[in-house]
């Protein structure tokens, strides 16, 4: 295979492996305070993407055209809004069922995707349609030899990046990323050191909500176009993601995303019959690795009291 | 205040309690069955949607008199009489609308709902296993009745169980993942399932892709089910009630079956398996046994589901699987209440029939049913039929 | 004392999880009829114990030998099939079956699973039935004739002291040669602590060949029905005989009060 196939191909899987790491540290930030799984984050994240798509239409209605102020609005309103719809997912439908089996929060919030995922494309203006993402980041590319890298590429895999690093220093070295681990560890004993538990809870659901809406407005960029169905595939994908990696660690989280990317991207060349099947041999590849490691790769602490 | 019911009604004053509650049964088969008569003839909206206000109205009515006691008391007293009732009415649904094939396809779809909705029941009621791809297992019998039917001379009658066979093996590749996941986790194996055989029916050519496969007919003892019912004396019926009937009739020997699953020691460790996984451990039931025979027997009866669903569509495509619908086939186990087949027909009928009558809600209805979901899960968790405590011997009485 | 009058002997039992020795290497001996008590703070290495010997942890050293049986390798099904039966320090009842159904699961191992059996042959599962049924009432009779007259109520509606009681007799309606309790008294008043220990006792008197350990805080409770006590203390064992030779023993009451 020649060397500018293959660059693609590496630069393709790390994309995608940036977009399912960043939804997988989501479920694994609200596995981590509450122990729940929240299955319409990948809805969420495509709600983020819609947002950001009206947001920029606004702009441009209002005369705007500058790609960077777009840029910035269309983050700010995804971002905002969905940390919002996160907060008030944990608020209305996670919480009041913290005394029912687990299992239900799995199907509250499943049946929560069907209604995101169902209100977009009946409420949304043609929202059955895939839409165009505007191309708002420059279209320069590098070339070297048969190699292209596109500019746009890049910078969304800084922008990822960064967003990991921030999130980093906000779970390790700010007081509210240590109330986060607290409540992760210990819910009791943190509530008795007097962390606001709920708002913890809150908090932490807009923060993860939050990123995924910055992985919806990326993959608006990157593919150009979003659909109302693209956040199930992305959610289903994002929690295998985070299950490899062991629920609770968001490294192992990050790690997973990438260690799926890159075993999608691997299917896909290496299969014989075709792409065509890739989404096949993806899902099976979670089903697999299920199987073979439950607990994911970096092992969760198991602590059921008997 | 029930008590108080009987003394104001100075007829059934005399009556036993029981042959009241059997009184108040039989009333309310006769009743739902007039309604549901009314109902599937409605076809102005606004007569539709005043019967649904009606039926709520009334529901909620007798509910607060303490009626529906009666009626729930009916079922466990005099389970025999009212299974039949309950068969009786759909018969006569049946008579009614003998010439009207959308109607009798609907009450059939209805029904083979419910017997999924039974393999599900096996699933996640007893065990607590949530099989998110149900729609994925109809599949695999729906195309495996629709291959035999095109290339093989098996007689229909034996591809139904093959169909179920195969939805039992499919199954048995998830079991190993299944069993290893812990709790809750296991419900996203399903849902890799769910989305793996939707993109594999799209793409596979030899199933026909997303535009999908025609499928024979039933024939039992030369009889094909795709020819309407003539009779000398001028009886006419559409070949859709030669389905309603095969239907109903599986429905029924499933019913019976998993009623006396439950109604067993194996019923019994389901739930121990399904209420604390350590405990019963400890005392000697094997987790993975109930698991994979719950599992294998639900999906036995969602495929033969399947098979026959697709016999009567003559058509299948794999619109017709998709992760939607498995979480259509999960809501009717939800809003039914959990574990409760009798809850499935309350839901089946609600979820199937509703979106057909109110064209106006047709494409709303993933949005409409899932948001449905979600508050029965806020506010009624144990569905509009909760399960009752365990009966072993129907009628039994105080006998436990 | 003759070897056969040895129910169950631990030789080096040791449980690690990660770093941490929740159990370092622990020798017992329980006699056939033996009430045994199980002392120590908390996060001692008590339900560690428990939890080691009925297979729910494997043991990450030494043996078990069990009625001439070496249990150390047994998963928790065959443990339970051997003789051995617990409760659980949290009560872990199926709250929403009923107080027969609860007692049936204990007996699971004289059920008849087989398919054919509990579909199709209904009469003589109902023979069966009825016959489990008497058996099972007797036994909570035994414990609270109150109790007996709800067998078809939900668990779940039970106060702690019937729970306990329930989750008792779920123990014993299998006829285990060894019954494990752990603290039963929890969650309950003193009152009714006392009521369950004088359950405990009667138990004893029907079937004086049970051996029993229990796990237990409230002292009284120890001094009245057990035979020999053994304490322990960060997963050893610092002491055993009886009870008034333990709460004497200096080493005890370090352990406890943190006395010198």
């Amino acid at each position: 295979m020649d060397i500018g196939l293959l660059g693609q191909y590496v630069i393709n899987g790390l994309m995608l492996g940036m977009m399912y790491a960043l939804v997988a540290v989501g479920f694994t930030l609200f596995f981590g305070v509450l122990n729940v799984i929240q299955f319409s984050h990948g809805d969420v994240l495509m709600v983020g993407s819609f947002v950001g798509y009206t947001a920029i239409l606004a702009l441009a209605a209002i005369g705007i055209d500058n790609p960077i102020i777009e840029l910035l609005g269309a983050l700010l309103a995804s971002v905002g809004v969905v940390a919002l719809l996160g907060a008030l997912i944990a608020r209305y439908l996670v919480l009041p069922l913290r005394s029912s089996p687990p299992l239900n929060t799995l199907l509250i919030t499943l049946m929560l995707g069907t209604v995101l995922r169902e209100s977009v494309r009946l409420f949304f203006p043609d929202g059955s349609n895939p839409k165009r993402f505007p191309a708002l980041l420059p279209d320069e590319a590098f070339t070297f030899g048969s190699f292209t890298l596109r500019v746009d590429s890049l910078m969304l895999l800084i922008a990822g990046l960064l967003l990991i690093v921030a999130l980093h220093l906000v779970i390790n070295r700010t007081r509210l990323g240590l109330a986060i681990r607290a409540v992760a560890q210990d819910e009791e004993t943190a509530m008795t050191m007097g962390i606001n538990f709920r708002l913890v809870v809150l908090v932490t659901f807009a923060i993860g909500s939050g990123v995924a809406a910055f992985a919806g407005v990326m993959n608006g960029l990157y593919y150009n176009e979003i659909n109302f169905g693209n956040g199930l595939l992305l959610g289903v994908i994002g929690f295998a993601a985070a299950i490899i990696g062991g629920l609770g660690s968001i490294y192992g989280a990050i790690l997973g995303g990438f260690l799926f990317a890159a075993l999608q991207t691997i299917g896909s060349v290496a299969l014989p019959f075709a792409s065509a099947y890739k989404d096949v041999f993806a899902f099976a590849v979670v089903i697999v690795l299920m199987a073979w490691r439950p607990t994911g790769l970096i092992a969760e602490r198991t602590s059921e009291r008997v | 205040m029930q008590n108080n019911l009987i003394y104001r009604i100075p007829v059934l004053g005399r009556l036993s309690e029981s042959n009241l509650s059997l009184f108040a049964g039989l009333l309310a088969a006769l009743l739902t069955t007039g309604f549901a008569i009314w109902f599937l003839k409605a076809e102005n909206e606004y007569v539709i949607g005043f019967l649904l206000a009606l039926a709520v109205a009334v529901t909620l009515g007798v509910s607060r008199l303490g009626g529906l006691g009666y009626v729930g008391r009916a079922f466990s007293d005099h389970e025999k009489l009212m299974n039949g009732a309950a068969v009786c009415g759909v018969l006569a649904l049946a008579a009614v609308f003998r010439e009207d094939h959308f109607t009798l396809l609907m009450i059939a779809i209805v029904l083979l709902y419910m017997l999924a909705g039974l393999g599900l029941t096996i699933q996640f009621g007893y065990l607590g296993l949530v099989n998110l791809s149900g729609a994925s297992f109809l599949g695999v019998g729906a195309y495996t009745s629709a291959v035999l039917l095109a290339h093989t001379a098996v007689p229909p009658l034996l591809v139904l169980v093959i169909g179920g066979v195969m939805s039992a093996l499919v199954g048995c590749l998830l079991v190993l993942p299944v069993l290893r996941t812990k709790g809750h986790y296991s419900a996203v194996v399903t849902i890799a399932f769910a989305i793996l055989f939707m993109s594999f029916l799209q793409v596979n050519d030899t199933l026909g892709g997303p535009q999908g496969l025609a499928t024979g007919e039933m024939a039992l003892f030369g009889w094909g089910f795709n020819t309407g019912i003539e009779l000398e004396n001028g009886f006419y019926g559409s070949f859709y009630l030669n389905y309603l009937l095969l239907a109903l009739a599986l429905l029924v020997i499933a019913f019976a079956l998993v009623k006396r699953l439950e109604r067993s020691w194996i019923g019994l460790s389901m739930d121990a398996v399904r209420l604390d996984e350590t405990a019963a451990a400890c005392y000697g039931l094997s987790i993975a046994r109930w698991k994979v025979v719950g599992f294998t027997l639900g999906n036995f009866l969602i495929g033969m589901a399947g098979a026959l669903y697709a016999m009567m569509l003559g058509f299948i495509a794999p619109a017709n699987f998709s992760f939607g619908d498995s979480l259509i086939l999960v809501s009717i186990v939800l809003l039914g209440g959990i574990g409760n087949p009798w809850g499935l027909a309350v839901a089946a009928a609600i979820v199937v029939i509703l979106p057909e009558k109110l064209q106006m809600i047709q494409e709303y209805r993933f949005l409409l049913f899932a948001g449905l979901v979600v508050l029965v899960l806020l506010f009624r968790p144990d569905g509009l039929l909760p399960r009752g405590m365990r009966n072993y011997i129907p009628g039994g009485g105080a006998r436990s | 004392m003759s070897a056969s009058d040895v129910l169950l002997s631990c030789e080096g039992v040791t449980r690690r999880f990660g770093g941490l020795v929740a159990l370092d290497h622990l020798d017992l001996e329980v006699k056939r009829g033996d009430i045994l008590g199980f002392l120590g703070p908390n996060g001692s290495g008590k339900t560690t114990f428990f939890n080691v010997l009925t297979g729910i942890y494997d043991f990450s050293d030494g043996q078990a030998h069990f009625a001439g049986e070496n249990i150390s390798k047994h998963s928790a099904q065959a443990v339970y099939r051997a003789g051995i039966a617990r409760t659980f320090q949290r009560s872990r009842m199926c709250l929403s079956l009923s107080l027969f159904d609860n007692i049936m699961v204990g007996n699971h191992k004289h059920l008849n699973l087989g398919l054919g059996f509990n579909l199709f042959r209904r009469g003589a599962f109902a023979r069966d039935l009825e016959q489990r049924y008497e058996q099972a009432r007797d036994l909570v009779r035994a414990f609270s004739p109150n109790l007996a007259d709800r067998m078809s109520e939900a668990v779940g509606g039970f106060p702690m002291l019937d729970r306990r009681r329930i989750e008792i007799c779920r123990a014993l309606i299998s006829q285990p040669k060894l019954l494990l309790l752990d603290e039963p008294s929890a969650g309950m008043t003193h009152e009714e602590t006392h009521q369950l220990m004088g359950d405990i006792l009667s138990v004893r008197e029907h079937t004086p060949e049970l051996s029993i350990i229990i796990i237990e805080h409230e002292m009284s409770v120890m001094e009245r029905i057990t035979d020999h006590c053994a304490v322990l203390n960060f997963g050893k064992k610092i002491c055993e005989g009886t009870y008034q030779d333990v709460v004497n023993n200096p080493q005890v009451r370090e352990a406890y009060l943190g006395i010198e």
